[in-house]
């Protein structure tokens, strides 16, 4: 019969291979890899929060380290310096209230000074691509997420917000209201301003303004109001 | 100021009107409704901030309102016509209402709905009829029933060794007892006994005996373990199906297929920056302050962004009252632990690589690089063969042959890439001197030879383009 000592080597073959091929098939490993310190290094990137070299510092400062968020939010009171596009980076003056969503309809009016096809089509292209899912392709609020029935009744631009004076609706992507969240850490001033011109384009129902060979609106109501809401200033 | 009172003669003026009608419109608005017209016009203008349950969403929930306002029908449907017209009338319910929510929710836009409208929204508020399952939009999209379920850990391979090894003890105490048969038969038969030789030994005759068999398995054993060995060594720093466990189970088909959210929604900064980024916990929120039970996992893991954000589902507020619709303002007082989601793709410190290069100045589609995400649970490292299988699902796909990361395939990549120089302002200064090539410019003539530019002719070989 078999041996106690054959036995015993062969489960310490066991042991090892199981071993082996464990760490191989764990899903929480990447596999093996030569210079580690290169893929998890101490130097500071986003989304990589590895600290400094436990092999130096200790595990327990590293993994103090570890908890700390590389993404930091800027100084508090500090602005981003464009010179080109310091009206696109001034802090959001009215307060998050029912107050200053009112006072920022009457008040707030575009910095953009040039409207013409590219902005209008860049503000189409951001809203394909960020807005479409609740408020739909037209703006009528019929979204993939209404349509399977997770947010209803979102209101249509070209119905129920017709109206909607632009300074409200950079307030509400601003802050948000109701159940439309903030997107203010999704799209920069600039953004929020370009898809807005879009939104007008909805309001008036959804069809392009004509344009000039250099890409100017030729004529279109939105900008009348746009103008006649800048002379207010 | 002149605005303001103006605004008010008329609204007062409203109200009256508002009052009139009602009365005439109103008898017995709690009962004889038609409940499926009420729901489509609960659906089309009050489910964006009312439930009919008496859950928060973005105003109080609508269960139990009959008791709550009873007998004054007309106020109520007042207060729907006009909310801030019906607040004027001073009834102490509505006092106590706006002081409780407008606050937090806004006033409550004015509704353009008939008394009757009301009737019949108030017949559905009271017996709304048991919530249809969401349908599948009906799209070809991967369900959530299809999708594998994540296991904590798969190894099939320890159940390979393991039945080998219990395939050799078999064999072997078979062998053992197939020797101690034929010693009793020949025992009985009166024939020699087997030599009682060590183990080894016998191992050793035996593989005398049948010399032929032996080596040629010995060759095959060796050639396996080089070409293994081999393969191995190539696996090494080769990432290609990695696939973590993430701290909450996100699923990627049910977001961006199902409901159409695009990459750029949740991966924003990826046109605007080297990084893609993960989504921020404010925007997860944005859709799940209405969202609080998936089809999978129910409330466990929508919860715990609730845990991360702040966010109290029952009263639909946050915690703190000061991130209002998701809007981290710099009182955030919260102070919870952030969900620390683990990263899956990371190329060593010592390589640049930038999205916005590739994704806007290069135009190549997310699927190219990390394969069909509209059918993955969480974020995985897509592998070569699979991405080249999307060709038809992705027209335009850049079919290639080394594993993904690795130095290899950033490099075959940017042989096979194509360049439009007309395409963006960025090159033009390149296009420019490549034309000169017409005007007999030997030296860039090669570079027009095949009537394309690739990234590599334009430096994508460098090795200081992505090492520095
Ligand atoms: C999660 C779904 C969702 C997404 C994504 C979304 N919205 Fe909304 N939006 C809503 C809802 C719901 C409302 C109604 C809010 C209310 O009045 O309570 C709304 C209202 C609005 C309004 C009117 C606000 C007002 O002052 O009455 C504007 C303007 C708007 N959205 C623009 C946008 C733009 C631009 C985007 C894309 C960047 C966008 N929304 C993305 C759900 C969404
Ligand atoms: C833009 C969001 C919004 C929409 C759309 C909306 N409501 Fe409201 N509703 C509110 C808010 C917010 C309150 C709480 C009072 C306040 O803050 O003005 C409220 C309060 C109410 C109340 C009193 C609730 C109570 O507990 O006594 C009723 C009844 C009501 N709404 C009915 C409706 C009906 C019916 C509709 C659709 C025709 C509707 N609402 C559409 C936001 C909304
Ligand atoms: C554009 C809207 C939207 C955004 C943004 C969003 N979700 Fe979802 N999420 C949904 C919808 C819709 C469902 C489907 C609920 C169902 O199963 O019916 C869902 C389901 C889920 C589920 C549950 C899956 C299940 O079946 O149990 C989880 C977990 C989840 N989301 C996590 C997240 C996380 C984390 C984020 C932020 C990175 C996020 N979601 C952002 C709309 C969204
Ligand atoms: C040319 C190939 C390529 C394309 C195209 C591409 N990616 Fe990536 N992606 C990568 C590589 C390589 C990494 C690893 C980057 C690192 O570790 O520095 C990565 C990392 C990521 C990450 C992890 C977070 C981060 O920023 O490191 C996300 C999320 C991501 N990509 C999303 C996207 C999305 C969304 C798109 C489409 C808009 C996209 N990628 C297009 C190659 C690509
Ligand atoms: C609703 C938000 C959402 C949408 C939409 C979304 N993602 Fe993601 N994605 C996430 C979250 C959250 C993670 C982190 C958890 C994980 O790894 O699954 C992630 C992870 C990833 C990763 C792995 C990141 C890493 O750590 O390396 C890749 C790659 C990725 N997404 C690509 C895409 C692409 C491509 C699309 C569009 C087809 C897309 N995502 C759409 C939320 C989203
Ligand atoms: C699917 C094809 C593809 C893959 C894979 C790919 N690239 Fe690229 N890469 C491109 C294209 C196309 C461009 C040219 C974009 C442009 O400038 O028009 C480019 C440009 C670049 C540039 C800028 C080159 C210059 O001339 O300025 C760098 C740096 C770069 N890639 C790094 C990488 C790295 C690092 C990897 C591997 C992790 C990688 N790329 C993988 C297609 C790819
Ligand atoms: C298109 C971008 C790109 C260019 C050009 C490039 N490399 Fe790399 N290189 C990479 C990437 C990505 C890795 C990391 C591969 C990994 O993580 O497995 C790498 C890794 C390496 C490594 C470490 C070994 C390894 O495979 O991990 C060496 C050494 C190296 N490169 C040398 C060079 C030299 C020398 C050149 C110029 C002839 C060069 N590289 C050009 C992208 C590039």
């Amino acid at each position: 019969m078999m041996n106690i000592r054959n036995s015993i080597v062969l489960s310490a073959v066991a042991t090892v291979l199981v071993a082996t091929t464990g760490c191989v098939n764990n899903p929480d490993s990447s596999g093996l890899e030569y210079m580690p310190d290169m893929y998890r290094s101490p130097a500071v990137e986003a989304y990589v929060d590895y600290g400094q070299d436990p092999y130096q510092v200790g595990e327990e400062v590293a993994s103090s380290q570890r908890m700390v968020q590389s993404a930091r939010k800027p100084v508090a009171g500090t602005i981003a310096f464009h010179p080109e596009a310091m009206d696109f980076v001034m802090p959001y003056p009215y307060p998050n209230t029912v107050e200053g969503y009112e006072a920022a309809g009457l008040a707030l009016a575009s910095p953009l000074t040039q409207i013409g096809q590219a902005e209008i089509e860049a503000g189409q292209e951001i809203y394909t691509l960020m807005c479409t899912q609740c408020h739909g392709e037209e703006g009528k609020g019929n979204g993939a997420l209404s349509r399977n029935g997770h947010i209803q009744g979102i209101p249509s631009y070209s119905d129920k917000l017709k109206d909607l004076p632009e300074g409200k609706m950079y307030h509400t992507l601003t802050y948000g209201k109701g159940l439309m969240g903030s997107h203010a850490s999704q799209l920069s001033q600039k953004d929020r301003w370009l898809v807005i011109e879009y939104i007008k384009v909805l309001q008036q129902g959804g069809e392009m303004p004509e344009f000039d060979e250099n890409g100017n609106v030729v004529k279109s109501a939105s900008t009348e109001a746009g103008d006649a809401m800048a002379m207010n200033n | 100021m002149i605005a303001d009172l103006g605004f008010k003669a008329t609204k007062s003026f409203l109200t009256a009107c508002l009052v009139l009608f009602a009365v005439q419109g109103t008898a017995g608005i709690w009962d004889d409704g038609n409940i499926e017209e009420g729901q489509a016009l609960f659906n089309a203008n009050c489910a964006s901030c009312h439930k009919v349950t008496n859950e928060v969403l973005a105003a109080p929930g609508l269960a139990g309102i009959a008791d709550r306002w009873g007998a004054s029908e007309e106020l109520l449907v007042q207060w729907i016509q006009n909310p801030q017209g019906a607040a004027e009338s001073g009834d102490s319910y509505i006092k106590s209402l706006v002081s409780r929510y407008v606050p937090t929710y806004g006033w409550m836009t004015a509704q353009a709905v008939s008394a009757e409208d009301v009737k019949n929204i108030m017949a559905y508020v009271q017996n709304p009829p048991d919530a249809a399952p969401v349908a599948d939009s009906g799209s070809d999209c991967i369900t959530v029933d299809e999708l594998p379920i994540e296991e904590a850990n798969n190894d099939s391979g320890v159940w390979f060794v393991m039945l080998l090894v219990l395939f050799l003890i078999i064999a072997m105490a078979a062998a053992g007892v197939n020797r101690s048969l034929t010693n009793a038969s020949r025992e009985k038969d009166g024939g020699a006994l087997l030599e009682d030789l060590p183990y080894g030994q016998r191992v050793k005759m035996w593989a005398w005996e049948n010399r032929v068999a032996v080596s040629l398995i010995g060759v095959f054993i060796v050639a396996y373990g080089a070409v293994l060995g081999y393969q191995g060594l190539m696996r090494v720093g080769v990432v290609e199906g990695y696939k973590p466990n993430q701290p909450i189970q996100f699923i990627h088909s049910v977001h961006v297929c199902e409901n159409e959210v695009d990459c750029k929604y949740c991966h924003h900064s990826a046109y605007e920056s080297k990084h893609a980024g993960i989504p921020s916990t404010n925007v997860c929120m944005n859709c799940h302050k209405a969202v609080k039970k998936g089809r999978r996992y129910g409330e466990t893991e929508i919860g715990k962004i609730y845990e991360a954000i702040g966010f109290d589902a029952t009263s639909g507020t946050y915690v703190d009252g000061e991130g209002k619709n998701g809007y981290a303002s710099p009182q955030d007082t919260y102070d919870g632990d952030p969900i620390r989601w683990n990263k899956v793709h990371n190329l060593p410190d010592h390589v640049f690589f930038s999205h916005q290069q590739h994704v806007v100045v290069g135009g190549l589609q997310c699927q190219n690089c990390h394969g069909d995400v509209e059918t993955y649970t969480v974020g995985r490292v897509a592998k070569v063969e699979d991405i080249n299988q999307l060709v038809d699902k992705y027209p335009g796909l850049i079919e290639l042959s080394k594993p993904t990361l690795t130095m290899g395939w950033c490099i075959e990549c940017h042989n096979k890439a194509e360049i439009d120089l007309a395409s963006s302002g960025y090159y033009e200064e390149i296009h420019h001197r490549l034309k000169d090539h017409l005007r007999g410019n030997e030296e860039l003539r090669m570079y027009m030879e095949d009537d394309k530019i690739t990234v590599k002719e334009l430096g994508g070989w460098e090795c200081a383009k992505c090492h520095y």
